[in-house]
């Protein structure tokens, strides 16, 4: 897998997308803070729950 | 195989979130009491509402110190009785059927809300404790006129509440 161009190899393990992680858990934030407030918030603080 | 100690992250992740909103769902319907429409209610002759003690006059009737009962009919474009009058701070229980096609039956801003079918009772208990005026909308489409089809549910403060025909004073 070595082309002209390339300028330095890396295995597995060397190679960490930080970015990746990143927006990871970016997105993994949003859907717990969703999550929280659609459930706890919107849906348990409304009035009027069906309970039987 | 070898995986990726980000992978490893991104994983375990996403296995926490599955266990931890199935986890919410279990604290709902257990500590916090949320109840579901079953299917548990005997079924009813749709053609034939009118012979049913229930719904051959849609109503709000006590039945016990604080406890209430609506039978509801949802039908081609209105719900009677309209409005719903009920008291504060007390426990209705719904019992909604339709005659003719699917309808819904969601009190608008609140979280009582069900699917009302020809040949079956929704069943739902609701305490409400917020006196004031509720809409309530079909919310499954049942005909031209679907899109007109609201009812009113009245929850009035418990001192003043009095059942229509109870002439206590």
């Amino acid at each position: 897998m070595s082309g002209e161009g390339t300028v330095r190899e890396i295995g597995h393990d060397e190679f960490d997308p930080k970015g990746t992680l990143a927006l990871i858990s970016v997105y993994f934030a949003i859907l717990v803070v969703m999550w929280i407030f659609m459930y706890f918030v919107e849906f348990l603080g409304n009035e009027m729950t069906v309970i039987g | 195989m070898h995986i990726h100690d980000y992978e490893k992250i991104w994983l375990v992740l996403a296995m926490l979130l599955i266990v931890a909103i199935i986890t919410t769902i279990t604290y709902g319907a257990t500590a916090a009491g949320i109840g579901m429409i079953s299917d548990q209610e005997e079924t009813i002759d749709s053609n034939a509402l009118d012979e049913d003690e229930r719904f051959a006059e849609p109503r709000v009737e006590q039945v016990g110190e604080n406890e209430y009962e609506a039978y509801v009919i949802a039908q081609q474009f209105v719900f009677s009785p309209d409005p719903i009058e009920v008291p504060a701070n007390s426990r209705v229980t719904f019992y909604i059927t339709s005659p003719d096609v699917l309808h819904g039956f969601h009190v608008e801003g609140t979280n009582a809300n069900t699917m009302v079918i020809p040949g079956e009772v929704s069943k739902l208990t609701v305490e409400p404790n917020e006196p004031g005026e509720y809409g309530i909308v079909c919310n499954e489409y049942c005909g031209s006129g679907h899109h007109t089809m609201e009812g009113l549910l009245i929850v009035h403060p418990e001192d003043e509440f009095e059942l229509e025909g109870d002439s206590d004073e």
